[in-house]
């Protein structure tokens, strides 16, 4: 070490474990972590379409896709607001994510907990495609506890369980003329994430999506999706392989119909830009 | 005659260039002010905190220093400013508290890294690090 060198001991404060994941995102759903205050986050997101037409539409990647535009920011310290838009049904959202726990180094707290949750509205013209009769029919909501653990500098896990909430759902009519629901109001369902560092900028990412409640039909399908994520200073980049298809939560938990068992899967990407205020 | 005063030219037209070329690289002074310069590391220098400020480096530092800090990052050619090489002993016999205020402050091409390390240990680990790369 350099002769000009004046360290004096360790730092004996309680210390937390850092970089637990590199972003707000991993592939469908939120990590654990709450940027440090003051983040200002710029998210442009794409699911591709199915690649299951292979070379005719080059994989999805020129068929219909979903977008979305979103943008965070840190106000206060483990606190995150956020915004979103995408072209699915036009909806729009507003997000709040808390940092409740954080994992120590010392062991003294092995987890870190953080609450996520959202609400949507469906903004399209209110006509005969469309279920809205009140205003209120157009909201949904996203309820999610994540849990995670950083289990060496390279390999991070999150366990996220959650809850979907439709205001109004498609039914149907029974033989009675009795109005019967598809889906339930609300739905349960679990996440399992991990990431492995193959660099310092470089990561190896997965997502296993289970909806665990059963509806009258239309069951949702899991999601398995993997892929890979790059961080620079000011940049987030992942691009991964996966059967969700929509970039607001309740959706994938409630509509997915990709099935893996029957390789429906896609291309997507999400790219975050950060500034420090 | 005239090939001579060509020749000339072309020597005077060299000289000046190289003067002026030398005088680019002459890093400007940057003043640190005592109080910074003498605040002592708290943060022993180990294996986790190299590390630590080795993950650092290559998230935040080695796209403009380059990974050994010899200022050959892939961005170092867009910048107005060229960055030193931090392995010789022009930056080496700085104190700590200097790197930690330089890297903290930042100046010209060189951002401040105040808000995207607000944590101080970090600093600490980031200039534990430096200090690997002297030669």
């Amino acid at each position: 070490m350099a002769q000009d060198t004046t360290a004096v001991g360790s730092v004996k404060k309680k210390s937390y474990t850092k970089n637990t994941f590199e972003g707000n995102y991993i592939i469908d759903n939120q990590t654990v972590m709450v940027p440090i205050k003051g983040t200002l986050e710029f998210d442009i997101q794409h699911r591709f379409g199915s690649t299951e037409k292979g070379t005719q539409d080059l994989f999805g990647i020129f068929a219909s896709a979903n977008m979305m535009l979103g943008a965070s920011y840190v106000p206060i310290k483990d606190l995150q607001i956020g915004f979103g838009a995408t072209n699915e049904r036009m909806q729009v959202d507003v997000n709040i994510k808390y940092a409740i726990l954080k994992q120590t180094k010392d062991g003294s707290m092995p987890v870190s907990v953080t609450y996520f949750g959202n609400m949507a509205a469906d903004t399209r013209k209110k006509d005969n495609t469309t279920l809205f009769v009140t205003t209120s029919d157009r909201f949904s909501y996203f309820y999610q506890l994540i849990v995670a653990r950083k289990i060496s500098e390279k390999l991070s896990v999150q366990v996220s369980p959650s809850i979907s909430h439709f205001n109004n759902l498609e039914g149907y009519l029974n033989d009675a003329g009795q109005v019967m629901p598809i889906l339930k109001n609300d739905n349960v369902s679990i996440a399992a994430s991990g990431r492995y560092k193959i660099s310092d900028g470089t990561a190896i990412i997965a997502n296993y999506d289970q909806p665990i409640t059963q509806n009258p039909a239309n069951n949702p399908h899991p999601n398995i999706s993997f892929g890979i994520e790059m961080k620079t200073s000011g940049h987030d980049f992942e691009i991964f392989f996966g059967n969700y298809s929509s970039l607001i939560p309740q959706n994938n938990n409630v509509y997915n119909q990709n099935d893996f068992k029957k390789r429906q899967f896609l291309i997507g990407f999400n790219i975050s830009r950060l500034w420090n205020f | 005659m005239k090939i001579n005063l060509i020749l000339t030219a072309a020597v005077l037209a060299t000289g000046v260039a190289s003067v002026a070329f030398t005088i680019d690289q002459q890093p400007k002074p940057w003043p640190v002010p005592d109080k910074n310069a003498k605040m002592p590391n708290t943060v022993k220098s180990n294996g986790e905190s190299i590390a630590a400020g080795k993950a650092l480096w290559n998230m935040h530092c080695s796209s403009c220093h380059g990974k050994t800090g010899l200022g050959d990052g892939s961005k170092s050619a867009q910048l107005k400013t060229q960055p030193q090489d931090l392995s010789k002993a022009a930056l080496q016999s700085q104190s700590d508290g200097s790197l930690a205020f330089k890297i903290s402050e930042g100046r010209d091409d060189m951002p401040s890294f105040k808000k995207k390390i607000p944590d101080q240990e970090d600093i600490w680990n980031l200039v534990n690090f430096v200090r690997t790369l002297k030669k």
